[in-house]
């Protein structure tokens, strides 16, 4: 009797032991599946190009000025854009150059990161082609031109007159698994 | 008279209707439950009915939220 | 009926334990352990509070006067680990290891040498935690919640916390995979699962959302950990990761945990309501079908903490719906209790106010809770002291109100003796007052937007403020009357009859002795 007592305790001890591993294990699985889960509902999407819309409508009655901004962060890069800002209408297509530079004598891998000012104009903003949807990777002083190539959309809010669009470049050690895995 | 409700009962034990398990898990959610129902439903349920019951009660609850949402946002 | 009384003698043979420290070092008695656990947890209850007695001394006024804001974030930061980790959880498992064996009809815990190994891991585990005050940098000062970047960006003191956690966590899973097979395996004969206390059946679905939710929690912070040291990009964004699937793994895990920390404590306020209304519990059955949904329910609303994370409408509306809808089987619950009350004659011993404080208050904390579901509302009230009102409000008032109405209620068991009745309402209605005038305010200052985790404020909040203030040193210093009351209890108080309370019905009333001898239950009591 006692000893039936022990086994079946040791038996619930192993099934809850096994439980907690399984429970462990699907914490680390809620990453690929979050990740998936952006990628299916389209969450999210910063480093993915956008259809072209047929026809986006030009609203040449409000002009919009875009400030570019360039960041490198820990890296020996020079990285500008070569115009600082643009005064355009919304729904009219912009392209800007952006130039890098590498200064240093070794191969360096990056990652362009995108972010906005106002936070929610990633919702107006249609980017069709940009650096920062694959990594890249500079040569010892190789320098670079790439464009982006984007649309405000005339839904941006009437009392926006400034917006920013800033690109950080952020190292990707080697090993690590490239940024746009997509 | 009472041999034939027992065996009647027995008979209970082998065949859970789906229905009584549902019955039991949606009271579950509620949180509301009838003292009779109750152990009825602790005489003849197995733990392994409940679970799936429950499982599957929580399915249909996130899929019955999302769409009132889809409802309300459309 | 009679044979079990003999429990106290006739095994001492078996009774020769060290004794001094070795005893409790060594012990696998689970009274002793769980007398261990309920010092551990009223210790750090004191840290904890002296963290915001720090914080509201900070408050009081405007300007930067005591702390400076780095060592305030690192006060507001260990505050709530330390009040969640150390003190709320091990005082509930305290309850657990004293009372489901005492109530179900089993001599010890499944596991005595684990329990004790869990037990001891929370000494260390604490240590790290308030050691990592005096390391370079200081302690981990990104908030409780320990979001990246901030907590992968911190020095040493990051990672005393992050060990910290994780001892804490293999600590309750061991605990709760302990009382799981307790109550499922080790129960007296005719002890059926539907006639178990209620306290019993809240903490068999509090550890499984244990085993369920403290193993992500430890995932996650191994993701942290070696995004910190090892190069992982989990939530870093250079690196292809996202921050906010922090938030939602952590939160995975959050929400249930207050759950976890709310479900024990309707279990004690279900086994003292009945006995001081003097009735059986209404709607037992119900109880155990609406503790069952919220358990459940509660896996699935966790994005409501991270409703201004940046979310698209439909599941901003989802776990909008999905929260509020909680609030009907916690509603329940209040009903049941309130029934259990209608037409019971009623008595006002300590036990019995603190758990009607529990109910009036934890509904004034539930209410708020249903406001800060609401999207439009909680994007207002995010982060300020709204937030802290009401989760206060649920863990001070619902938490630790509920664990003082059990030790009130249990201690004559444990110890034999009685307490002061009249310094424990002393207690409870210093502690009622203090703490409203402490978190009633801090309603409105967090509706006209005065933000958490900051050590200054503007002007206009400075009266709010002060209140605050003073009524959170008048709360710290109750508590100290509560120590007093449970000392002198244990040493002079008067000897306890085998049943104190008269309307009491669970085993360890009817078919112990007062004081509940070292060993119970050898030979399980035949339930009718």
């Amino acid at each position: 009797m006692v000893g039936n007592k022990t086994f079946a305790n040791v038996m619930m001890l192993k099934k809850l032991l096994v439980f907690t591993l399984i429970m462990f294990a699907f914490g680390f699985a809620l990453v690929p599946f979050y990740e998936k889960f952006c990628e299916v509902t389209g969450i999210n999407n910063l480093l993915q190009p956008d259809v072209q819309a047929k026809e986006i409508r030009v609203d040449e009655n409000r002009w919009i000025t875009v400030e570019f901004d360039a960041n490198s962060r820990g890296l020996p890069w020079q990285f500008k854009p070569l115009q600082n800002n643009a005064r355009i209408h919304p729904g009219e297509p912009v392209n800007v150059i952006y130039e890098i530079t590498n200064n240093s004598d070794r191969e360096i891998n990056a990652q362009a990161i995108p972010s906005y000012s106002p936070r929610f104009l990633d919702k107006y903003l249609k980017k069709f082609e940009c650096f920062c949807f694959t990594k890249q990777v500079l040569k010892p002083n190789e320098t670079r031109q790439m464009p982006v190539q984007f649309v405000i959309e005339p839904g941006l809010p009437e009392d926006i007159h400034t917006v920013t669009i800033s690109y950080t470049f952020f190292e990707l050690p080697d090993g690590t698994a490239a940024a746009v895995k997509r | 008279m009472r041999r034939l409700q027992v065996s009647g009962l027995s008979t209970d034990k082998d065949h859970v209707s789906i229905w009584q398990v549902a019955k039991a898990v949606l009271s579950a959610f509620m949180g509301i439950r009838k003292k009779s129902d109750l152990e009825h439903d602790a005489a003849t349920l197995k733990p392994m009915h409940v679970i799936i019951g429950g499982i599957i009660g929580g399915l249909l609850f996130v899929i019955g939220v999302f769409s009132v949402v889809k409802l309300v946002i459309s | 009926m009679a044979a079990v009384h003999g429990d106290a003698h006739g095994h001492e043979h078996d009774d020769h334990h060290p004794s001094g420290i070795m005893r409790w070092i060594t012990t696998t008695n689970h009274k002793d352990i769980g007398t261990m656990y309920l010092w551990f947890s009223f210790a750090m209850f004191m840290v904890g509070g002296t963290l915001a007695m720090g914080i509201r001394a900070e408050l009081y006024q405007p300007g930067i006067q005591i702390l400076e804001p780095e060592l305030f974030n690192q006060f507001t930061t260990l505050h709530g680990l330390i009040m969640v980790f150390g003190a709320i959880m091990p005082a509930f498992v305290g309850f657990a290891n004293w009372q489901v064996p005492m109530m179900i009809g089993a001599p010890d815990m499944a596991f005595a040498r684990m329990n004790n190994w869990s037990f001891w891991l929370l000494p260390v585990a604490a240590t790290l935690l308030v050691g990592s005050f005096f390391v370079p940098g200081g302690a981990a000062a990104g908030g409780w919640t320990f979001y990246p970047p901030l907590s992968t960006q911190g020095g040493l003191g990051v990672d005393l916390m992050i060990f910290s956690v994780h001892i804490l966590g293999a600590s309750s899973i061991m605990g709760s995979i302990n009382i799981i097979t307790t109550i499922l395996n080790m129960r007296a004969p005719g002890m059926t699962l539907m006639k178990m206390p209620m306290f019993v059946w809240t903490w068999l679905i509090t550890a499984y959302l244990l085993v369920l939710v403290m193993p992500v929690l430890a995932g996650v912070v191994t993701m942290l950990l070696t995004d910190r040291h090892f190069g992982t990009s989990f939530f870093n964004a250079a690196g292809g990761g996202d921050p906010v699937m922090f938030q939602h793994i952590f939160w995975f895990f959050g929400h249930p945990e207050v759950y976890i920390m709310i479900l024990p404590s309707f279990g004690i306020v279900s086994e003292v309501i009945p006995t001081f209304s003097r009735k059986p519990l209404f709607g037992y059955s119900s109880m155990v079908y609406a503790t069952a949904s919220i358990a459940i329910l509660s896996c699935v609303v966790w994005a409501h903490h991270m409703f201004t994370a940046g979310m698209p409408t439909v599941g901003q509306l989802f776990f909008m719906y999905a929260t509020m809808l909680i609030a009907v089987p916690t509603a329940v619950k209040v009903f049941n209790w309130t029934a259990t009350m209608w037409r019971g004659s009623m008595s006002f011993e300590t036990p019995m106010l603190f758990s009607i404080g529990f109910i009036f208050l934890f509904v004034i904390g539930g209410f708020s809770g249903v406001i800060c579901a609401i999207v439009p509302i909680d994007i207002q009230v995010q982060d300020t002291y709204y937030v802290i009102a009401h989760f206060h409000y649920v863990l001070v008032s619902g938490s630790l109100f509920a664990l003082f109405a059990g030790a009130y209620y249990w201690i004559p068991k444990w110890t034999g003796r009685m307490y002061n009745e009249t310094l424990g309402k002393w207690h409870f209605w210093l502690s009622m007052f203090f703490f409203n005038l402490t978190f009633f305010v801090q309603h409105f200052l967090g509706l006209a937007g005065m933000p958490r985790r900051i050590p200054d404020y503007n002007l206009q909040f400075a009266d709010f403020n002060m209140i605050s203030s003073l009524g959170a040193f008048g709360f710290g210093l109750t508590q100290l009357l509560f120590l007093y009351i449970m000392i002198s209890c244990i040493r002079s108080g008067d000897k306890a009859p085998q049943k104190p309370w008269d309307g009491a019905t669970t085993l360890e009333w009817t078919h112990l002795p007062t004081p509940a001898p070292y060993h119970s239950f050898e030979k399980p009591p035949i339930v009718k």
